[in-house]
């Protein structure tokens, strides 16, 4: 018993993890109906600037977590200037080349201003976890938990009970009728570029106690994210976290029972047989046809 | 103005060739070096340049080699097995060149090692595959203790001293862990164990609880480990204490580097590991330690400690073999008996093997301290 609720809780730590990348992955593919392949490099970058204001430069860890989040902000604009916005007339193709160009060009660089070795971080929280039972709970996978439910709500809140999401909802369905009625466009698709920014770099701040802090940290976890949002329907909210949270259950219990060395490869399974059968995911997109 | 130009240019040029003229009557013998002086390797093949020119130094100032200076001509390797070939067979374009020292990564040894056969002369080595002095390549002869002996050392130490024999296992899916696993479960098994646990995992998992339950359940005692990654190793060792797992612990290299000790922490704290190179091992270490840290303002590391030794062995074979001839030197490598060097005692096998142990080193409290020397006889 204790054996299943510690892979249970586990499972739903590092499933939390992938649905808060996943959630900014469904951001922009709601705003601009492409795929942003650099999300997983945000959350790199966010957990690098954590190191070097927190570690380097001594900060203290909040302010430090503040400083972070907002450079992400400025750099999601940038990000949007450089990568999006010279292409917004073309197909969704060259963009996500461009997005998987500047995913390689983030990583590089990184590696070539602070070198190959790993970092880590300590945890916001100075006790490492506490035990009920024979389960161990990793206070820095509670507090992953907790943000991600909070950010859920906030993103269901803002896109569907505030102007300005509604705006952003509009303008993913349509760009040309949406600007017809006076919607600023470029603005819209900005903001929500500096949001997933600020929610990636988030998700790095909070992952790099747990994972440590590597180049390719952002990209191994985008990988699952992206994965996590197909199985749960790309272009909604609730299955981004609903798809996050099942694929790390079901990779941690599968890796338990029937093989470690295959563990990634159970996550790719569920999402091959989500793309056969269901390729619309769990809950689906609710405007099935987008011009 | 311009022909003044022109004056002082070929002052200059006559300066330079009678600089070259005197370099040449001292007549230096030169040793050819490919290292990663670029690259992913780049740090590493700083570490390997110094310990050469250290050892280089040393000879020097003791009169060289047949009476002649030592003179290491090296080459960039850029840390890619194209950049190795290109960067040898320059080398070995100069038949003026008797001997080399190659590369520490022993797939850049694989993509080297026909042109070293080709040409026929010595290439001393640092890769640790065991295949590459068994492949029937007579010019490799290698620095490091081969891959073979560190399964053998780690199933020894926690078998005989640490006393146990309730074995688990836990390696990375990759090249190096298979293999270390593999010569692992091999090691166990002439000391007569069946492992209770032999468990993979891929590299870059974000999550270990289910290894780190499987080997709870296990009942393990002591667990030997090839993790290839720093990250993936911190993370194993914290679940592994946040599920109250506390066996002796005997790991790969890996577990004793800078990152490792960083990375975990108090996770990893007295667990042993294997390593080729520790300054307090023997005397002759701890003297090119502290030479070095005086040359480098740094520690050294294993990059430095093979090429130094490799450098000294290769110039005392000359030595001995009085010739420059290529078979005369690799028979006197071959007859290396008994030589202490930094990365411990050499005893050349048919194969061109040097070493045979590895030492065994605790990590107390972060930090690393020397445990014990264990060698084999074959």
């Amino acid at each position: 018993m204790g054996f299943n609720l510690q892979l249970l809780f586990t499972g739903v730590g590092v499933g939390s993890i992938y649905a808060l990348v996943a959630l900014g992955f469904v951001l922009i593919y709601r705003a601009t109906n492409v795929v942003n392949f650099a999300q997983g490099d945000f959350a790199m970058l966010g957990a690098f600037a954590m190191v070097v204001l927190a570690i380097d430069f001594e900060l203290p860890y909040g302010l430090s977590i503040i400083i972070t989040l907002v450079l992400l902000v400025g750099f999601g604009a940038l990000f949007n200037l450089g990568v999006y916005y010279p292409l917004r007339r073309r197909s969704f193709l060259p963009v996500i080349i461009s997005t998987i160009g500047a995913s390689i060009l983030l990583e590089n660089g990184v590696l070539a201003a602070y070198g190959p070795r790993p970092q880590s971080l300590p945890s916001m929280i100075a006790v490492p976890g506490f035990s009920i039972g024979e389960v161990f709970f990793d206070t820095q996978y509670v507090v992953i938990l907790v943000v991600t439910v909070v950010m859920v709500a906030l993103q269901y809140i803002f896109f569907e009970r505030t102007l300005i999401g509604k705006k952003m909802q509009a303008t993913s369905q349509d760009k040309e009728m949406a600007s017809l009625l006076g919607i600023p466009v470029a603005l819209m698709i900005m903001i929500t570029f500096m949001y997933s920014a600020l929610l990636g770099g988030l998700a790095g701040v909070l992952v790099a106690p747990v994972l440590f802090v590597t180049v390719g940290m952002g990209s191994s976890i985008a990988l699952k994210a992206f994965a996590a949002s197909i199985i749960g329907g790309f272009g909604d909210v609730t299955g981004a976290i609903i798809g996050g949270l099942a694929l790390g259950v079901i990779e941690t219990f599968g890796a338990a029972y029937v093989s470690v060395p295959y563990k990634d490869a159970f996550a790719f399974l569920v999402l091959f047989v989500f793309l056969l059968l269901r390729p619309q995911g769990i809950f689906g997109e609710r405007i099935a046809e987008k011009a | 103005m311009r022909s003044v130009a022109r004056a002082a240019l070929g002052a200059l040029a006559a300066a330079l060739m009678v600089a070259a003229t005197n370099a040449q009557a001292a007549d230096p013998i030169k040793i050819g070096m490919v290292a990663p002086l670029t690259g992913p390797g780049a740090e590493s093949g700083r570490f390997q340049t110094q310990g050469a020119k250290l050892a280089a130094e040393e000879i020097n100032k003791a009169g060289g080699v047949l009476g002649r200076p030592l003179e290491l001509v090296i080459e960039d390797d850029q840390t890619t097995n194209p950049g190795v070939v290109l960067a040898f067979s320059k080398l070995a374009g100069d038949a003026d060149i008797p001997a080399f020292l190659g590369p520490i990564r022993s797939t850049q040894i694989h993509a080297m090692a026909p042109d070293a056969l080709k040409l026929g002369k010595p290439v001393m080595i640092g890769g640790t595959d065991p295949a590459l002095t068994h492949m029937g390549n007579p010019w490799l002869f290698r620095f490091r203790p081969n891959d073979s002996y560190s399964a053998r050392v780690i199933a020894d130490f926690g078998v005989k001293t640490l006393g146990k024999k309730k074995w688990a296992i836990v390696h990375s899916t990759d090249a190096f862990g298979t293999a270390g696993m593999k010569n692992l479960v091999e090691a166990l098994k002439g000391q007569g164990i069946e492992p209770a646990l032999v468990q993979g995992y891929p590299n870059n998992s974000q999550d270990f609880t289910p290894v780190a339950l499987a080997v709870k359940q296990s009942g393990a005692d002591v667990m030997g480990t090839y993790m290839t990654f720093e990250p993936d190793q911190g993370i194993f060792a914290k679940q592994l204490r946040q599920l109250g797992v506390t066996l002796s612990w005997v790991g790969s290299p890996t577990t004793v580097t800078t990152t490792a000790l960083k990375l975990a922490g108090p996770a990893l704290y007295g667990s042993y590991a294997v390593v080729d190179f520790n300054r307090d091992s023997n005397p002759t270490a701890k003297e090119f330690a502290a030479k070095y840290e005086a040359a480098y303002k740094s520690p050294p590391d294993i990059f430095a400690s093979w090429s130094y030794d490799a450098l000294h062995v290769l110039a005392n074979a000359i030595g001995s073999a009085k010739s420059l001839d290529p078979e005369k030197v690799r028979q006197a490598i071959l007859a290396v008996k008994g030589y202490q060097g930094a990365e411990g005692t050499y005893n050349f096998d048919k194969n061109g093997d040097g070493l045979h142990g590895y030492n065994i080193v605790k990590n107390n409290d972060g930090t690393v301290v020397f445990d014990k020397h264990i060698d084999f006889d074959d």
